[in-house]
Order: structure tokens, then sequence, then C-alpha cells
């Protein structure tokens, strides 16, 4: 019955987009995907460039970038490496305070601290990491959101953080320059992501998530390759939690290690399509406009929608944008092929079976 | 005598943690699920009663028996909400990949919670029963009467499962299903009727006890989390899939957030709670009652 459905469905949307159109479009992007990238580059350095004021929405596209750095380093250990973190945020807060910090209480200059902001990041990462990363499924997230609850507890604690009530910061950079730092990040992050996606690195990873055991039975150093995907994860992480304490001026373990934004860096990456590189960003994208329309027409009710969204999105399209949209392309491949014939001895082999 | 007056504070809360955890450990072992919602439960139950009491008497100082006469409407609630989580969203992710499973029920606890905070306000709340005030002296230790109340009744729901568990047909089949659901099958159980009815008692149980954590302690919508994470810390010592071990788990862990409030500072509960968790993953992740686990 439901076969029957979802063919009624797909006729209707195969009339509307034909699944050979759609798989020409992955072709064509990944043909051309650095054209691609120097043309998303250059549109998106023009809004400040063309004169768009400083406002509401220049701050949700920022945000929007930040939160496409959040989910593109957290689809590297968690799509590429199918290791679940569901710690991200600890290297983000980590990164924040660090910025928050060194800028506030030993006057450091804000370039400086950013790129120390990462580097604390890694090396919390490494240590962290050579402990978690030998545990997997349930254990690993588990264990890592046991990771961001602590660092926040230590946060709350200590007072070199300010404790509960946590940092203001003044003299901060204006708008602009936060624009440019996270398209900046994002730009370099996507890059590096779709350049590893295409080496030897790259593929070990998917190796990791498809089975590791097997994996490290041809000879690859899985623990390596796990640790390197983590403090790269960290790494982009801690940056944009660096930039984001003074983007911010304000900073307390709350925000720094904010519990639902750990939630929606995950649901963006799974949304677009996790293990993909545009995905985590369609998603970022997405799903921040969403909770931004929400967030200014239902106040109090995004986590409702969020949950939802969830929800849906693991139940019916655990794929994401991207993995669907590509999975719905090669069935036309696949129906070029003599499709029908293969659907008939599937029917005959399910009749078989019962 | 500080530090056994602790240990005696840990043994009495520890009871109420080793509840939630036991009906987190079965959601784990028969459904093979980490329910990331089941601190909600307990949130849940603590409201139920909370209301019950509110609306029928009119404010929340209620005797002990009004009280205790709330624990089976928040468990029959709470059963029915677990049972309906179960048979309309988390029945659909079973047997994909455990990540998707996380996702689902972390969805579930972040919408219950907010649509908590909607309808109650994000206020924490208490029960107070009318003999909360006298405390009994025993050997110099003083126990508060409602805290030994909690206790007792959370101890009661945990050996009721037990019992249930081992000697009723239902329970037998829930044990078959965690064992092997293909085999339970064959024998004739129906597996997903079976994991709903688990889901909606672990849920029931953990709806109970959050009535007594509204009395001994405060309820409010956020709470979920710390106890979903406490269960997880107690199931992992204790092994998944053993009531015992999540009993003594449940009351160590009591001890050791007492010991530490009592002798650092409260302060510094939590931190010490999630730190025990990362490590005992690391040193001993099947526990030290569990089975070996291919883990």
């Amino acid at each position: 019955m439901s076969t029957n459905d979802s063919e009624e469905r797909s006729g209707l949307l195969h009339t509307i987009l034909p699944p050979n159109q759609v798989d020409r479009l992955f072709d064509v992007c990944s043909a051309h995907a650095w054209k691609l990238l120097l043309v998303g580059v250059v549109v998106g350095a023009l809004p400040p460039l063309v004169g768009l004021e400083q406002g509401y929405l220049m701050t949700v596209v920022t945000e929007m970038y930040l939160f496409a750095i959040l989910a593109l380093s957290w689809d590297i250990i968690g799509g590429q490496t199918g290791y679940p973190s569901f710690g991200n945020m600890a290297f983000f807060g980590i990164g924040a305070y660090t910025t928050a910090i060194l800028v506030k209480d030993f006057a450091v200059g804000f370039p400086t601290a950013m790129v120390v902001a990462g580097l604390v990041a890694v090396v919390f990462a490494i240590i962290i990491g050579v402990v978690v990363l030998r545990l997997r499924g349930h254990y690993f997230a588990i264990a890592t959101l046991g990771v961001l609850l602590a660092a926040q507890q230590v946060s709350r604690n200590l007072d070199i953080t300010g404790g509960a009530s946590g940092k203001i910061l003044f003299d901060v950079p204006e708008g602009t320059v936060f624009y440019y730092l996270f398209f900046g990040v994002l730009v370099a992050e996507v890059a590096l992501v779709y350049y590893l996606s295409n080496t030897r690195f790259g593929f070990v990873l998917n190796a990791i998530r498809d089975d590791e055991e097997k994996a490290t039975a041809m000879g690859f150093n899985t623990t390596y390759y796990k640790v390197v995907a983590w403090m790269l994860s960290a790494l982009f992480t801690g940056l944009a939690g660096g930039a984001f304490s003074l983007f911010n001026t304000f900073l307390n373990p709350q925000t720094a290690y904010n519990g639902a934004w750990n939630v929606e860096l995950i649901a963006m990456a799974l949304m677009g399509g996790s293990g993909t590189v545009a995905g985590p960003v369609i998603g970022a994208f997405g799903l921040h406009t969403i909770i931004e329309l929400v967030e200014s027409w239902f106040v109090g009710w995004q986590l409702v929608v969020l949950g939802s969204a969830i929800i849906v999105t693991v139940i019916s399209f655990p794929d994401g944008v991207v993995g669907t949209l590509r999975e719905y392309a090669s069935g036309m491949a696949y129906y070029e092929r003599g499709g029908m014939a293969a659907t008939d001895s599937d029917d005959a082999e399910v009749a078989a079976d019962e | 005598m500080a530090i056994t007056q602790f240990i005696v504070n840990g043994l009495l809360i520890g009871a109420l943690f080793a509840g939630i955890a036991v009906g987190f450990a079965l959601i784990w072992g028969v459904v093979d699920i980490i329910n990331l919602a089941h601190g909600e439960m307990v949130m849940l139950g603590g409201y139920v009663s909370f209301w019950l009491l509110n609306i029928a008497t009119g404010n929340t100082n209620a005797s002990p028996t009004v009280f205790l006469a709330t624990i089976p409407v928040a468990i029959a609630v709470l059963f029915v909400v677990g049972y309906a989580l179960q048979r309309t969203l988390v029945q659909r992710v079973i047997g994909t990949d455990i990540f998707l499973t996380l996702l689902v029920t972390f969805g579930i606890s972040i919408a219950i919670q907010q649509l908590a905070i909607q309808a109650w306000t994000a206020n924490p709340r208490s029960i107070q029963t009318s003999f909360a005030d006298p405390s009994l002296t025993i050997a110099g230790l003083t126990v508060p009467k409602m805290k030994l109340l909690a206790f007792a009744g959370a101890i009661a729901l945990t050996a009721a499962l037990y019992v249930f568990l081992q000697n009723t047909r239902t329970g037998r089949a829930i044990r078959g299903v965690a064992q092997n659901p293909e085999a339970a099958e064959l024998v004739g159980i129906d597996v997903e009727h079976t994991r709903a009815v688990t889901f909606g008692i672990s849920s029931g149980i953990a709806g109970g006890i959050g009535a007594f954590v509204a009395t001994i302690l405060t309820i409010d919508p956020q709470m979920g989390l710390i106890y979903t994470l406490k269960s997880f810390v107690i199931v992992v010592f204790g092994g998944v899939g053993s009531i015992p071990g999540a009993m003594i788990g449940g009351l160590l862990l009591g001890s050791v957030e007492e010991l530490t409030a009592g002798l650092v500072s409260s302060r510094w509960t939590l931190a010490v709670s999630f730190t025990l968790l990362i490590v005992l993953l690391v040193v001993k992740p099947n526990g030290l009652f569990g089975e070996e686990a291919d883990q």
C-alpha cells in the first residue's frame, strides 16, 4: 500500500523535477565544485561592500555562517567518521572563554586570541580524544555529552571564567569584521573538507564510519585518523567560539556551552545531509532561517519546533536534503538501466520469502 | 560523624536515582535504545503529583497519605505517555543507526521541556508534606521523615519491578525480548507491544519517583537531562540489564554526590558526577555487575 502511495507521489514529482535533471545537477556541481565555491565567495563577500547596513538581517546572516561552521565541524567527526559527538559545543565554549579571558584580562589582541582559541580547543580535543575515541556508539555519544556538561560546570565554578555570571566584553570590533571573519573561516573549512573528501584521508574516515574493524584489518591506524578528524572538528569549532565571545559581547556558561545549540548543529548537519560537504551548510542556512522566523513569530516555542523537526527528519528523511536528492537522482539512473525488470524480480523475491 | 551523616543523606537520595536508573536500564536492555527523554518522565511525574494535589486540596501542603495516593496516578499517566511515545515515535527508528535513536529521544526531550515551560513556567516547584519538619534521630544521625518515606517508596517500586519481571507472564516476555527479539517473536510474543509496555513501565516508575523528587527536592521543566545523565552513570556502573547493579550504583552515586557537597562544595557535585561518568565509561564500560558485552 505504501509502495503505491510513494509511486503516485513520485510520479507527480518526476514530472515537476525529473531525476535525470537532478542527476545532471549533481554532476555539474561535482565537476565545477571549486568554481562554485569561488562564486559563493564572491557572492558572500558582496553584501557589506555594496553598502548593506549593519542590522538585524546582517546579524542573522553572520549567525548562519557561524552555525554552518559548527555543523560542518560536527560532520567531520559525526557524519564522515561516524562518531556521533554530542559534546562539540565543549570546544566552542573553550574557544569562547579563551578569547574572552585573553582579550579582557590579558589585553591580548583579538586576532592572536582567536588563533590561540583554536589551538587550545585542539589541545583539549587531543587530551579528551585519546580517552573518549576508544568508545563507540552509545558510549561515545554519552561520554561526549558528559564532557560538555563537565566543562560547563567547571566554567561555572572557576574564578577566571567569571563564574556563573560570566564575562561582559567591551571595545569589540564592528559587525562587518565578524561577518568576514565567520565567512572566511567557513570558506576555509568548506574548501578543506571538500579537498579532504577526495583524498585518501577522507576515504579512510568513511571506511571507519562504515566498518572500523575492517578498516583496521586493512592496516590503517584508525586511532590516528579518528584523532586527526576530531582535532579538525575542534579547531574550527574553537575558532568559531573564539570569534563568538566578542561577537556576542557577553559570555556565561549557558551561552558558551549552549545545550540547545549542541542539538541544533547536529540537526542542521542531519537535515542537510550528513557525510556530505554541502549538506551541513545547506542545513545550517535552512534551519537557522526557520529558527529565526519561529523566534520572531512564536517566542518560546523554538525548542518545540526544533524537537519536532528533528523527529520528523530522523523518521522520514534520515539522509537529509542532499542524501535524499542524491538517492532520487540515482533512482533515475537505475530506471534507465532497465530498473523495472529489477523491481519485478524484487517482488518475486518478496513473494518467495513469504 | 559528619561523614556518616553525608553517607546517610546520600543513600536516602541515592535510592531515588537508582529507581530512575532501573527504568533507564530496562529500556536500554529491552528496546535497545538510550532514552534521552527519561529524565522528562521524572519531571512529568512530579508535575502530575503536584497538580493533582493542587487541584484536590487547593494548595500543595498535603498529608503524607494524600500525597501517596497521587503516586499511582502519576505512574498510570506516565505509563500511557511512555507507551504512546514508543508506539508512535521510537518504534520507527529501532534497528537503525543508534545515532538516530539518540536524536529522536533528544528531540522528544527538548520538545517536552519547552512545552512544560509554556504550560507551567520555568519556576522550580515542590510539594510540602505536613510531617516534613520533624526528623528522626537515630544514633546521632538526622533522618528527615519525608526522605525516609521517599527512600522506602523508591526501593518498593524497584523491588516491585524486579518481582514483576521475574514472576509474571509479561515480565518473562519482556526478558525474552531483551535476550532475543526474533526468538521471542517465534514463540508468539508480540515484540512491538512488549517493547511499548517496557517503555511504559519504565516511564511509569520514573514518574512515580518524580513525585517523591518533588517532595524532597524541587521540580522544574529543565531538570530532566541531569537525571538522564545520572541514570547513565548508574547504569554504566552497575551494568546494562542488572537491577541489583543499578540499585547499588544509585546508592553509591548518591553517597558520592553528598560527600562532595559536604566536604568540598555543593557547586562541584555535578562536575564530579559527569567526570565520574567519563572515567567509568573508559575504565569499566561493561559495568561492575554487567555481563561481558562485545562493545
